[in-house]
Parts: structure tokens; C-alpha cells; sequence
């Protein structure tokens, strides 16, 4: 029999969808319960589980397709059953069977908004491009090879003119379209932004030669990503300040501590000590944990003290945030660390996790590499990047003795703050580094 | 007075420009030495396909029995050669005359007369001496005269089988494109001797492997003889040489490769050796403002598309912008079963590497053509994996060559198969067989 499986309603008041990446192929045997497609909403990222064992007939939908809810997925070919027991089978529920197994509908979650990425504070949530993308879009005139030639190509069909009869659009205006855009200018890069349709396909001067490239559709994480980095570059004036401080006495004590913790099932790294020192050094040094509202002249003092931590995952960098960093203990923070590491490995963090930031902190130095430029995590005013620690010879009243020094690089947007208060406020961080114990007397 | 436009040739191409360029307002001139409607219609497309039919009626007769008609007895039964002619030279007459009615209407002058062309913008005929501001050359081809010694009155053109009173028994035909195969296919339906020499080493060039091969095992199977790479070495009022083989022959038909037929011409035409005269995407010829359409550009032998290059260099005179593309041009062949085809042939989409899948169905199990006991051949849809894009449709049908019209229907608008697999045929038809086969390209027949 045939059997065709509707995207089903996955709750959150959702009633659309865009394919993800579909993880079966036409003529594959399906057992029920194995993720078919993953699906991109507005608020997650899903894995939609087969409902049938059986083998596909059809896929209904390319990645990067907005299905809607009730609308046909997956057709399957369930051999075996025919005439009357296929019509008993056609009309039983879809998800019967995994519910009982307790699975339920929807598997891993995952953030994926498009203002996922960073979204520092409220006011600070970029302009939403949504509605290139997932609202009523008047249909072109085309042909139906120009339609899947523009589908394969992340193509935007009512952007082209097209010159067949009636201004349809043929195949030719395609690839017409597609070639001239690969040639435009590299500056127009900044356009992209606006146009999350445009971040989806094309740009490369590679794609279109002849050369062996693979091109894969942008994930909604990615996107954003991409749209507030260009955002930050473009808004703020980065200044980028390096130094390193000897941090003798911090590893002393971490090393002391660090079998204390761990008793307690929490992992004590050096992050909660920076992320403590800075948002000290932040309530010494408020410009820094301020925002500039260009439009209102003025700027915004937050006398609130939340750290962000970029993350490294799979799927792209998210920095979730630590709230109020400068009023909890070491041993909170490094709480807070460990339960986002966590969560960021099961892919859980969520728009919550990631609301009110006030400044960042990148730690590439667990990866490697000493300094970096880190992009300001916009609209903050600063972000700390944290290089590998290193051991080298230093100077101790006259004498020549061995150091541990923590590299530092911190970018700060030039408009806010200038090169002199931006120096002070490193030195406090580092005067904090290098003497531990005045993390707590304060 | 100047013309807008000049035509030289009154075939396919000629006649039909000459129209459009009548309705749309043009001063327009057609010349003609011979007959309006050129080689198509007064000794080719029409004509012949008019006596095909007689002679597929004549040997339908013997499977009267199938369809349950009893009572014919086929000792009485005999192809009649000068009734089938006067029948098709009747269709011949009434069309000739809707042309004419037609040229009169859109205030075509026609002038009869050889043309010749003194320069871009002038042309002598008749001992006048007309101006214009363009000129298209329509002349069309010729076969070839045949390099052998055949004894006179042995040997004929193709046009020239209508004035023949008789038709001998034992026939050769020199040729290898698809006429050759026609021509051979008529004398065997009236059950007359043919053989087939073809100069080339394949007969019916462009046409898909898969095609060729069906239609010649057919026709051998028929019993037309056919030599392909083979060479008239000798000939005696009896015998043919060909090569070693001695073949009793009554008449030569010459139906070889076509040459161009270039205008005499005080401009330089830079025509190639076959009389072929070079164009661009425009047609237009290396002079500015005279084009070439139809066969005397050698971009096609094919009255179909002749008629659509006609149109085109008309519209692009006045302005109005397009392409042709030469592959959207369907080639039928109209043999028993007939033959048609679209697009890019199997070995052409292998050639540029594209992944492409092929969607069949025979008619053996097409309901209509059962009924009418032709169930005959099949259908192949050629299709592009990745988007689904129709690239070549093939059919070996009673009726192919009509059907073939669908296909370049949804090939003009770029369908894919799943346009086809989504398109309602009605039933019975035997044009269901698109339906069918869509659906294989796409997924999955329903009746296969």
C-alpha cells in the first residue's frame, strides 16, 4: 500500500516549517520511530520520527522548502498490506506506537531563531528579515524547470525578470540571474544582510566554474551568525587592545580547589574567575557594560552585570549568559558554566539562555592560540577573548624566575570607549587575575 | 517604391514569412519561380504523406480479418497509382489555393520569376529591378545528382515519382535521411521490391539509437532491404552493382542529402560547398539585412522548422527579441509504425554529462491502441534526475507522429515530469501513454 505521511502539528503554535535536511532518500527502508527530516521552525530546530515501517516512495519538499502543517512529507510503500487492511492501516493515527514508547512527537530541540545568535539585549534584536522568507510571497510566472532551477540554486524566482511569453520565467533567466550574481561585487557582501534569502545560495565566485565544490544551504543558525557579524563590523569601530598578565597565584588556588569541586560534581576551570574579575572591573569601569542608542543620542548604562560565553558547538557558536555574575560566588558561576557546556553539548540552550547579555567573553585559548580580534558582540561596548596559558620566563624584583602568563585580547567599540579608560579597565581585570583573593574582598 | 521586405522562395519558410510579414504591416514581396508552397507541399510533405496513407489502407486490408471483417477477397484487392495521385494532387490543388487566398489577404505581392540579387537592397526578376530594405533568401535544397552511370530514364528525383504513370517493381532508393525510409515504406505497403542504398553509415543521422535501431530491424523485417555504408559501383538496364552484391533493379530514386540552392547573387553569399549559406542566431547572413530561412541555411531539412525560422526573421526585423532553439523541434518519421522524436537524443545527454533517467511504457498496454490494433511501439520520457526536466521525448506509434505535438507542448514550457506525471489524459486515449510514462520517470506507473 501508500501511505502519505502529513507534517504533523508539533505544537508552539506552529503552522509551518522549513526542511532542514532530510536524512532519508527516496527507495529507503524506514523502520518506524527513525528521524525522517529535520525540520526548522520558528522557534526549533526538530527531527520529525517515521511513522510507519516501510520503504519511501516520495519526498515532498526540498531543504529549504516551508512545509505546512497537514501538508504531505513523506509518501511510504509499506509492502504487504493491500485492499482493505491498507485503508484500516491508511486511517490509524500516525504517531500511535511511539507514544507508547514515550518518545513523543518531537525529539531534540534546538534553538535555531533567527535572532538566536547573541541577541545582547531587547532593544538590541535585529530588525526581523522574517518576512522575506516566511511570509505571502506573490507568485512568479515561471516554467517549472526555472522553479526547481531557482529551488536548487537558493535563487529568489520574483527577483528575476524573465523574457519567455508573459515575462514568464524560463531556465535561461536562471541561470542568467544565477551567473551575474556570482560576479557581483565582493562589497555587496554588506547588502546580504538585509536579504536572508540572498545569505542562502549564492556569492561564491567558485560555485558556477567548473571546479570541484559541494554547496550546502545555509543552517537558520548559521544565517544568523553571519547577519550579526556583518551587523557588529559594520556598527561598531572595533579597537582591540593585548596584554597578558602572570597568573601564578590563580592556579595555585584553582589547583587547590579544583578536588574540592569535583567532589561536588562541578568543574572548576579559570572561566568563573575571569568572568568574576570582569564584571568587577565592569562596575569600576560602567562605560564598558554600556550601549550606544545612536538614534537617541544618548547612551544606556546597564547596572546589571550579565557574562556571556561563546560556545563552541557543532552547529555554530551560541553564547549563552550568565546573569549577575558580580553578585555570585565562584562556585555559582562555575555551576553556571558547567550546566551550559552541558547544555550546549545536548543542544538545549534556548532564546532564554542567550537574552541580556551585557558583555562577552570568548575563551578560544581551551581550543588554542594566544591572541585573536574578537568581533564585539553587538551592540555591547567590549568582549574579552582569553588566549592558552602559557609558561614563560618572567621578571620578579630583578630575578629571572618562571611565570604562567594568560594572554588577553580585548576589542571594544571605539565609539563608546577610548583607548585610555579601556586600558585602565584591562589592568583592573588583570590586577584581579594576579591576585586572586581581591576577587573577594573586592 | 521600396519594399520593407523580400522573400526569394515560396516554400515553408518563404510563404509563411511572406504572411507574418503581410500582417504585420510590411511592404512585402514573394518570389517564386515555380509553384507557392515550394518542395513541401507540391512534392514532399503533403503529397507524399497522401499516398502513404493510400498504401497503408491498401495493406490494412489484409488484416481486415483481425477486426473482424470478413468478405474481402485480397486477389481483388490492388493499389491503384494514378486514383492515390489524383487524390493527393486534389488535397495538393486546395491547399495551394488557401495559400494564395492567404498571401492576397495580408497584401503579399507575388511575383513569379528567378531573382536574383544585385545587392543588399535590390533584386532583379522579371526584368524589374524592385528595392527593399530587407531581403530573406528562402530557396530551399536539392538532392545531389547521384555520381553513377544509371541509364537513362532508370534513374528519377523524388518529385518526379508524380509524374510517373507507373510505378516499376523492383525499386532502389539512394538516400539515408528519413524520407529515404518513407519513400521505401510506401513500396512496401503496395508490395513492390525496394532496397534502400545508404551512402552513409547510418541511415536516419539525429535520430536516437534506440529509435534507429527499432525502425530498421521493422522495416528489414518488413522486407525492405537496407544497405547502409554501401556504394552504386556499376550499372546495366537489369543490374545495380552495389559493392559485390548484384541487386535486379526497375528504378533508381535519388533521395540523397540535400544540398542548399543559393539565389544568383552579385553579393558574396560565402555559401559552403554544399550551397549552404551561413547565418547567425538571427539568420541573418554575413551581408546585413538579407537572412536565410529553411533549408538553404542547413540548419534543418524540416518544413516545421523552416516555417518557424520564417516567423522568427520577420519578428526580429521588427524588433521583436527571441532565440530559436533548433532542439525544440520535433523529427517525425512516418514509417508503419511511425516514428517521432524531441529534444536531446540518449547519446546527446550521455555526451554532456548529464544524470538522466528514462520514464517507458509500451502501447501493448495502452487500452486504445489495443482497440484499434495497433499496439504497436512505446513511449521514452528522457529526464534530468536532479530537477526532473523533460529532455527528449521518443515514440515509436501508429500514430507517433501526432502525439509528439504533446510533448513539444510541455517541452516549451520547460515542464518537468512531474508535470506530465500530474497532467489528466482522458480515457481511453492513446496519448495516456505520456501519463504512464511521466509517472515512471517520476515514481511509479500505475498500469505497468
Amino acid at each position: 500500500m501508500r501511505y502519505i505521511f502529513k507534517f504533523p502539528d508539533i505544537g508552539e503554535g506552529l503552522d509551518e516549517g522549513i526542511i532542514a535536511e532530510w536524512y532519508v532518500d527516496k527507495g529507503q527502508a524506514v523502520v518506524m520511530g527513525q528521524p525522517l527530516v529535520k525540520m526548522e521552525t520558528d522557534k526549533v530546530v526538530t527531527d520529525i520520527p517515521s511513522p510507519k515501517t516501510g520503504r519511501i516512495a516520495a519526498l515532498y519538499g526540498r531543504v529549504g522548502e516551508t512545509i505546512h502543517v497537514g501538508s504531505p512529507l513523506v509518501e511510504y510503500d509499506i509492502e504487504g498490506i493491500e485492499g482493505a487492511a491498507a485503508i484500516l492501516e491508511a486511517s490509524k493515527p500516525a504517531f500511535e506506537g511511539i507514544k507508547e514508547e514515550g518518545a513523543g512527537v518531537v525529539g531534540t530541540l534546538e534553538v535555531a531563531d533567527d535572532s538566536a545568535y547573541l541577541p545582547a539585549t531587547h532593544e538590541a534584536e535585529p530588525v526581523q528579515t522574517k518576512s522575506t522568507l516566511h511570509g505571502p510571497r506573490q507568485r512568479a510566472l515561471a516554467t517549472p524547470v526555472a522553479r526547481a532551477m531557482a529551488r536548487e540554486l537558493g535563487v529568489a524566482i520574483d527577483q528575476v525578470t524573465g523574457t519567455g511569453p508573459a515575462g514568464r520565467v524560463t531556465k535561461a533567466d536562471i541561470e542568467t540571474y544565477f551567473s551575474r550574481s556570482l560576479k557581483t561585487d565582493p562589497r555587496d557582501a554588506v547588502r546580504v544582510t538585509r536579504d536572508i534569502e540572498d545569505l542562502s545560495g549564492r556569492g561564491s565566485p567558485v560555485t558556477g566554474q567548473d571546479l570541484p565544490v559541494e554547496v550546502k544551504p545555509l543552517s537558520q543558525i548559521r544565517k544568523a551568525i553571519a547577519r550579526n557579524m556583518i551587523q557588529s563590523k559594520h556598527n561598531a569601530a572595533h579597537m582591540t587592545v593585548f596584554d597578558e598578565v602572570e597568573v601564578s597565584e590563580l592556579v595555585r588556588i584553582r589547583t587547590k580547589y579544583k578536588e574540592t569541586f569535583a567532589l561536588e560534581g562541578i568543574k572548576l576551570s579559570y572561566l568563573p574567575f575571569i568572568m568574576k574579575a570582569v564584571s568587577l572591573a565592569l562596575r569600576q569601569h560602567p562605560v564598558l557594560n554600556s550601549e550606544m542608542d545612536m538614534e537617541n543620542s544618548r547612551l544606556i548604562y546597564k547596572k546589571y552585570y550579565n557574562i556571556g560565553l561563546a560556545v563552541d558547538t557543532e552547529e555554530g557558536l551560541v553564547v549563552p549568559v550568565v546573569r549577575n555574575v558580580d553578585r555570585l560566588t565562584i562556585r555559582d558561576i562555575a555551576s553556571a558554566v558547567n550546566l551550559f557546556a552541558d547544555k550546549a553539548r545536548k543542544r538545549e540552550i534556548t532564546l532564554e539562555d542567550m537574552k541580556n547579555g551585557t558583555f562577552t567573553i570568548t575563551n578560544f585559548g581551551s581550543i588554542g592560540g594566544q591572541f585573536a580580534v574578537p568581533v564585539i558582540n553587538y551592540p555591547q561596548a567590549g568582549i574579552l577573548g582569553i588566549g592558552r596559558m602559557v609558561e614563560k620566563p618572567v621578571v620578579k624584583q630583578g630575578q629571572v624566575v618562571p611565570g604562567i602568563m594568560f594572554p588577553l585580547s580585548l576589542s571594544v567599540d571605539h565609539r563608546i570607549v577610548d583607548g585610555g579608560e579601556v586600558t585602565r579597565f584591562l589592568n583592573r581585570i588583570m590586577e584581579y587575575l594576579g591576585d586572586p583573593v581581591s576577587l573577594i574582598i573586592g | 517604391m521600396v519594399y520593407d521586405l523580400i522573400i526569394i522562395g515560396a516554400g515553408p519558410a518563404g510563404y509563411v514569412a511572406a504572411i507574418r510579414a503581410g500582417q504585420l504591416g510590411m511592404k512585402t514581396a514573394l518570389l517564386e519561380k515555380k509553384d507557392i508552397g515550394g518542395m513541401c507541399l507540391n512534392w514532399g510533405c503533403i503529397p507524399t504523406k497522401a499516398f502513404l496513407e493510400s498504401a497503408k489502407f491498401f495493406a490494412r486490408l489484409k488484416t481486415a480479418e483481425n477486426l473482424g471483417i470478413d468478405g474481402i477477397d485480397l486477389n481483388k484487392v490492388s493499389f491503384n497509382w494514378t486514383s492515390a495521385k489524383k487524390r493527393s494532387s486534389g488535397i495538393v490543388r486546395k491547399l495551394t489555393a488557401g495559400i494564395n487566398f492567404l498571401l492576397k489577404k495580408n497584401g503579399v505581392e507575388v511575383i513569379t520569376g528567378e531573382a536574383r540579387i544585385t545587392s543588399a537592397n535590390t533584386i532583379s526578376i522579371a526584368n524589374r529591378l524592385l528595392e527593399t530594405r530587407k531581403i530573406l533568401i528562402a530557396t530551399g535544397s536539392y538532392p545531389p545528382p547521384l555520381g553513377s552511370d544509371i541509364p537513362a530514364g532508370k534513374l528519377v528525383q523524388v518529385h518526379d515519382l508524380l509524374q510517373m504513370d507507373e510505378l516499376p517493381k523492383r525499386i532502389v532508393l539512394v538516400g539515408h535521411g528519413p524520407v529515404s525510409l518513407e519513400i521505401a515504406q510506401f513500396f512496401q505497403l503496395i508490395d513492390h521490391d525496394i532496397t534502400v542504398i545508404s551512402p552513409a553509415e547510418n541511415l536516419l543521422p539525429g535520430v536516437d539509437d534506440y529509435l534507429r535501431q527499432y525502425i530498421l530491424k521493422k522495416a528489414r523485417g518488413q522486407g525492405i532491404r537496407i544497405l547502409e555504408n554501401a556504394r552504386i559501383k556499376g550499372a546495366t538496364d537489369e543490374i545495380l552493382q552495389v559493392d559485390n552484391l548484384e541487386i535486379p533493379y526497375d528504378l533508381v530514386i535519388n533521395c540523397s542529402w540535400r544540398n542548399g540552392i543559393v539565389p544568383p547573387s552579385d553579393v558574396d553569399l560565402e555559401a559552403d560547398a554544399n550551397g549552404f549559406i551561413p547565418v547567425d542566431d538571427m539568420m541573418q547572413t554575413r551581408v546585413p539585412g538579407i537572412y536565410a530561412a529553411g533549408d538553404v541555411n542547413g540548419l534543418s531539412y524540416l518544413a516545421h522548422m523552416a516555417s518557424a525560422q520564417g516567423v522568427f526573421v520577420v519578428n526580429h526585423i521588427q524588433g521583436v527579441e527571441g532565440s530559436m532553439d533548433l532542439k525544440q523541434c520535433p523529427i517525425n518519421i512516418y514509417t508503419v509504425p511511425e516514428v517521432a522524436q524531441i529534444g536531446f537524443t540518449e547519446a546527446e545527454i550521455r555526451e554532456k554529462g548529464i544524470e538522466y533517467r528514462i520514464g517507458e511504457f509500451p502501447m501493448s498496454a495502452n487500452g486504445k491502441a489495443l482497440a484499434e490494433d495497433t499496439a504497436e511501439g512505446m513511449i521514452r520520457i528522457l529526464s534530468g534526475k536532479k530537477l526532473g526536466e523533460v529532455l527528449g521525448v521518443q515514440i515509436i506509434a501508429a500514430n507517433a507522429t501526432d502525439l509528439i505535438a504533446e510533448a513539444a507542448a510541455f517541452m516549451s514550457v520547460e515542464a518537468t515530469v512531474y508535470d506530465v506525471a500530474r497532467t489528466v489524459h482522458a480515457h481511453p486515449t492513446v496519448a495516456e501513454v505520456f501519463l504512464e510514462a511521466g509517472m515512471d520517470a517520476a515514481d511509479k506507473p500505475i498500469h505497468k
